[in-house]
């Protein structure tokens, strides 16, 4: 770490934000984790990208509620 | 700081891409007898110990540590517990990796008399919890006790002894300090520990990134533990497993708490990055897996809790073989052998 911190601490700040975007996105998360869940199934496998589609929706929203609270907040 | 003058370690290349993942989250014991008097010729390198210094003394530094403290202070108050359930008093003990002092608050002068607080952070050292006990503060590390054989009357160690590299070495050590007739109580965290984190990071990580790296520090098993308690030279045993739930609101919480904690991971075969991506489809993994109905998500910590004794001629041993004056067979006149046996 820095001296000051000043990277860090904005790295943070950010992350700090995520609990709040990822709750506005409760149903595309909800997906995302029944796609994977689903593949942990016996006779399922884990590739790479299987739930891309889900994954794909669950970021779209993510960035969305991102925007939005830039918008609001500062 | 204290370090011997020999300090030296084995460095062996962590595993990098080989790790098979039967190892992940279990921690596999050396099986080599290891020589007297000096480290097992396979002693692991897993831990940075440095780097696990500096975060638990940026923890200890935090503007509000008392936040992170409740896993903690639970684990000291069931430890101090069980000190009391000893019915005897300590003139010396030692605490291994005492943090702020969970464990002395708890106690009271009556049953320790001088208590020595070792950490290897001095940041918790001098921020350390109020106690009557006298107690003076030791900068030590788990691995290199500077002490003398037959010191202490009681060694007890919360919760910080998962972080240690060569854990064989480190209870023969603390059997090495321990007076005859002394006890040891510990607690570590085990093998179901945070269970719930790695299976959604892994998870996450293979189908986000096609493959996945360690992010939990390997746990040890119970019956490891056991074995390596026996090892030391340790008589009685005594392991139990206790299990602490706390619900937190989602991973993004328990990881900052956990790094609050200072147990953050330190191992050499930590991945340094963390994609974003990955900590949003391991958070939805996670909530969607193990989480309760009103949208709050488990988190299991599996706890250790493990009493030894160094061996002293007052103990109770097993009978001999062959000295016995009753078979089981007659165990339904129990009241009749047990009034004949007062009489005689």
């Amino acid at each position: 770490m820095s001296a000051n911190g000043a990277v860090w601490g904005r790295v943070r700040s950010r992350l700090r934000a995520f609990p709040e975007r990822l709750a506005a996105c409760g149903a595309e998360a909800a997906a995302y984790g029944r796609c994977v869940q689903a593949s942990t199934a016996p006779g399922g496998r884990l590739n790479k990208d299987l739930c891309a589609q889900e994954f794909e929706a669950l970021r779209s929203c993510f960035v969305a509620a991102a925007k939005k609270t830039l918008k609001g907040g500062c | 700081m204290l370090r011997p003058a020999g300090l030296w370690r084995l460095c062996l290349r962590p595993r990098t891409a080989g790790v098979s993942t039967e190892n992940l989250g279990r921690r596999k014991v050396a099986s080599a007898v290891p020589p007297r008097g000096g480290t097992s010729p396979r002693a692991l390198n897993i831990f940075d110990r440095d780097l696990k210094r500096k975060q638990k003394n940026w923890a200890a530094r935090q503007p509000e540590p008392m936040k992170f403290d409740y896993l903690k202070e639970e684990v000291g108050s069931r430890i101090a517990d069980r000190v009391y359930d000893i019915a005897r008093d300590f003139p010396l003990a030692l605490d291994l990796g005492c943090g702020r002092g969970y464990i002395a608050q708890h106690l009271n002068k009556e049953t320790i008399g001088k208590f020595f607080q070792a950490d290897i952070a001095e940041n918790a050292l001098k921020n350390s919890l109020e106690t009557e006990i006298p107690t003076v503060s030791v900068l030590a590390d788990e691995e290199f006790l500077p002490f003398r054989e037959n010191t202490f009357d009681l060694v007890v160690s919360s919760l910080s002894l998962h972080w240690v590299n060569d854990l064989p070495r480190a209870l023969e050590q603390i059997h090495y300090v321990l007076k005859p007739d002394g006890v040891f109580i510990g607690a570590m965290f085990g093998g179901d520990t945070l269970y719930e984190l790695r299976c959604s990071l892994q998870l996450a990580e293979t189908e986000r990134e096609g493959g996945f790296s360690p992010h939990i520090s390997p746990f040890i098993a119970v019956s490891d533990l056991g074995h390596l308690l026996g090892r030391a030279g340790f008589n009685t045993l005594t392991v139990d497993t206790d299990e602490i739930q706390v619900n937190y609101p989602g991973m993004f919480e328990l990881m900052e708490d956990l790094q609050g904690m200072g147990e953050s991971n330190c191992s050499w075969n930590r991945r340094a990055l963390l994609h974003r991506d990955t900590m949003l489809a391991a958070a939805a993994v996670y909530r969607e897996m193990y989480g309760n109905e009103d949208g709050s998500v488990p988190a299991t910590y599996q706890i250790y809790h493990m009493i030894g004794w160094k061996y002293h001629e007052s103990q109770a041993r097993p009978a001999e073989r062959g000295s016995a004056t009753v078979s089981f067979g007659e165990l339904r006149q129990i009241n009749n052998l047990m009034s004949r046996g007062e009489k005689s």
